[in-house]
């Protein structure tokens, strides 16, 4: 496992539990939300955050003192999702990323459907809407909105988070982009939003 | 106005509407790529209309998906099983 292989640091007891106090258990509200988003389970989330935490501390001397937290955290719960949760899932068969991204990567991008999405008819999604929306978007493309958009991580820390160079991370999040309005634009369809 | 456009890659090939649009969006743009992007969108509709839409939904989904609180109980129950490891 690669979270062995950094140089360690060597922290006494009451080093490990000031870094795991103050520096690692304050995103416990992110890294719960980020598991459930991924499991959709309340339950699955608490575990998974759980385990994450638990490694967090059994590796603690790969993390140094004072770097980035809150990115390592998110590493760490995004392998054990993948490593532990994903393969208990029965998920499709996954489309071929590579050819995706090329193919958003493309000129032709811009010529590309732009979403039939109305600021007026996202006004009016105050319920569950959008979060149902994210929900149902495939989990590498929920993951990315996620990083990006609600936690504030920058590409160099997604590219890190997720193994992917930094160019993926930005055709992948606007593809999320694109799929999450597709998703309320169809929502939107059915609620009657766009016959304006 | 100067012509340097602050978007301009390495290769000094322009970018496109959607690119500019898109490093904003992200949150990765410098102050100068902002400002450049702001007096574009006085001249471009496009980018006017997509900038509303997507800055609207970013904020929905901030306002929308974060969550709230974990589970009071999962800091202690996390504490209780690294004691019991540890000892
Ligand atoms: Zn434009």
């Amino acid at each position: 496992m690669e979270l062995e292989e950094l140089p360690k640091q060597h922290y006494s007891d009451k080093v490990k539990s000031e870094i795991f106090n103050n520096e690692f258990l304050p995103h416990i509200n992110s890294m719960y939300n980020f598991g459930y988003r991924l499991t959709l389970d309340r339950d699955d989330a608490k575990d998974l955050v759980q385990d994450t935490y638990l490694k967090a501390y059994r590796f603690i001397e790969s993390f140094q003192k004072g770097t980035n937290a809150k990115a390592w955290l998110f590493r760490i719960l995004k392998n054990s999702f993948i490593n532990d949760y994903r393969k208990k899932s029965k998920e499709p068969t996954k489309v071929d990323y590579q050819e995706v991204e090329t193919y958003y990567n493309s000129d032709e991008v811009d010529r590309q459907i732009t979403p039939d999405l109305r600021i007026e008819s996202l006004k009016d999604m105050i319920g569950d809407e959008i979060s149902n929306a994210l929900n149902s978007l495939d989990v590498d493309f929920k993951t990315v909105i996620i990083l990006c958009d609600l936690e504030g991580f920058k590409y160099e820390e997604m590219a890190k988070i997720l193994d992917i160079p930094i160019g993926t991370v930005r055709s992948r999040l606007h593809r999320a982009r694109n799929l999450l309005k597709e998703k309320l634009s169809e929502y939107a369809k059915s609620m009657g939003y766009n016959k304006a | 106005m100067n012509n340097l456009n602050p978007f301009a890659k390495p290769d000094h090939s322009k970018p496109t509407c959607m690119e500019m649009l898109q490093t904003i969006l992200d949150g990765e743009a410098t102050r100068d790529q902002k400002e450049y992007f702001k007096a574009h969108m006085d001249h471009c509709m496009p980018c006017y209309k997509s900038y509303d839409l997507d800055m609207a939904l970013k904020q929905l989904v901030q306002s929308k998906c974060c969550g709230g609180e974990a589970p009071s109980d999962l800091i202690q129950k996390i504490k209780n099983q690294i004691e019991q490891k540890s000892s």
